[in-house]
């Protein structure tokens, strides 16, 4: 009698797993990039170059990261149209949120004193 | 499958996209507005109280750095316990389960030490704003991660009771999968606005 632990679930023996075997190879060269680019930002931070190009080269590796795991780790580019508008509208309210926030929010338009006062 | 067991199955399914997977998408989104609120908290307040603390005394950017790399390989394991699962390789599935788990509590060992450090430097909830907003936001971040650790551990033991269907179960770890890649961005996010800012 077989152990039920160890036995493969069913599957239809005309079942294609060609799709999954190219995506195995695009999950190992995606990790390998992130793992890159978490490296190249890590270096980044401590080169002596113009602290706006850092932090311009820092938000657009981090957009990278962020779509590509987005992109292939979750499937969104394998799945419905539908699935990508659903989050899309979440991420483009919060972006907006935050960039509205951040303007808003600053010592230009801010009372400062007036809220230190208390 | 009879017509009978077939519409049933559908009954559960729209004709689009399956729901858990649509719900779970939904609810990304909104999680999305809710690190972005924390993220933005911690930003304005950095940024109107720059004087508040120095978070250089205190982080350690290759502490970090590693978490962020243990996080991203927990997202490509995860990516593959997700493929076993589409290909019925309940033993794959298993064992890259185990390797997400076992990353996902180094995470949470990190950030434990990480803010006992913190604590131990006098940098607590409530001595500063940084320390307020710092504390909430990777807070609950790290719950985040503890809920994911607790569903993969539940999916792990289920996975022996032999009650696992082909279909059903592969779209149940794509959700779980879902959730934990979102708690990866999110983490990506924060390592670079909270940290790798700071050393700029």
């Amino acid at each position: 009698m077989s152990d039920p632990d160890y036995a493969p679930l069913p599957v239809s023996p005309d079942t294609d797993h060609s799709e999954e075997n190219e995506r195995y190879h695009t999950f190992v060269n995606l990790a390998l990039a992130l793992s890159a680019v978490t490296g190249i930002e890590l270096v980044l931070v401590y080169l002596p170059l113009n602290s706006i190009f850092i932090t311009t080269v820092l938000i657009a590796l981090s957009v990278f990261k962020f779509i590509a795991v987005i992109a292939w780790f979750m499937h969104l580019i394998y799945d419905k149209l539908l699935l990508t508008l659903v989050f899309g509208a979440g991420l483009a309210i919060a972006t907006g949120t935050v960039i509205a926030l951040m303007l808003v929010m600053s010592r230009s338009y801010v009372d400062f004193d007036a809220i230190t006062a208390f | 499958m009879s017509d009978t067991a077939s519409a049933s199955h559908d009954e559960h399914h729209n004709l689009i996209v399956d729901n858990k997977k649509l719900l779970m998408w939904l609810f990304l989104g909104s999680d999305c507005m809710f690190f972005g609120t924390l993220i933005s908290t911690h930003l304005i307040y950095r940024k109107l109280y720059p004087e508040a603390y120095d978070p250089l005394t205190v982080f350690s950017l290759e502490l970090t750095s590693f978490s962020t790399f243990i996080l991203l390989m927990s997202s490509f394991l995860m990516a593959l316990a997700v493929s076993a699962m589409h290909k019925g390789q309940i033993k794959s599935f298993r064992r890259n389960v185990i390797g997400v788990i076992f990353f996902g509590l180094i995470f949470l060992a990190c950030q434990v030490y990480e803010f006992a450090h913190f604590v131990h430097e006098g940098l607590t909830l409530s001595t500063t704003t940084f320390g307020s907003t710092f504390f909430v936001m990777t807070g609950t971040h790290g719950v985040h991660v503890a809920i994911g650790i607790f569903w993969l551990i539940c999916m792990y033991f289920y996975s022996h009771t032999g009650k696992m269907d082909v279909h059903e179960s592969a779209v149940d770890v794509e959700v779980a999968g879902l959730y934990w890649h979102f708690v990866d961005i999110v983490w990506i996010i924060i390592f670079t606005a909270v940290y790798l800012i700071e050393y700029i």
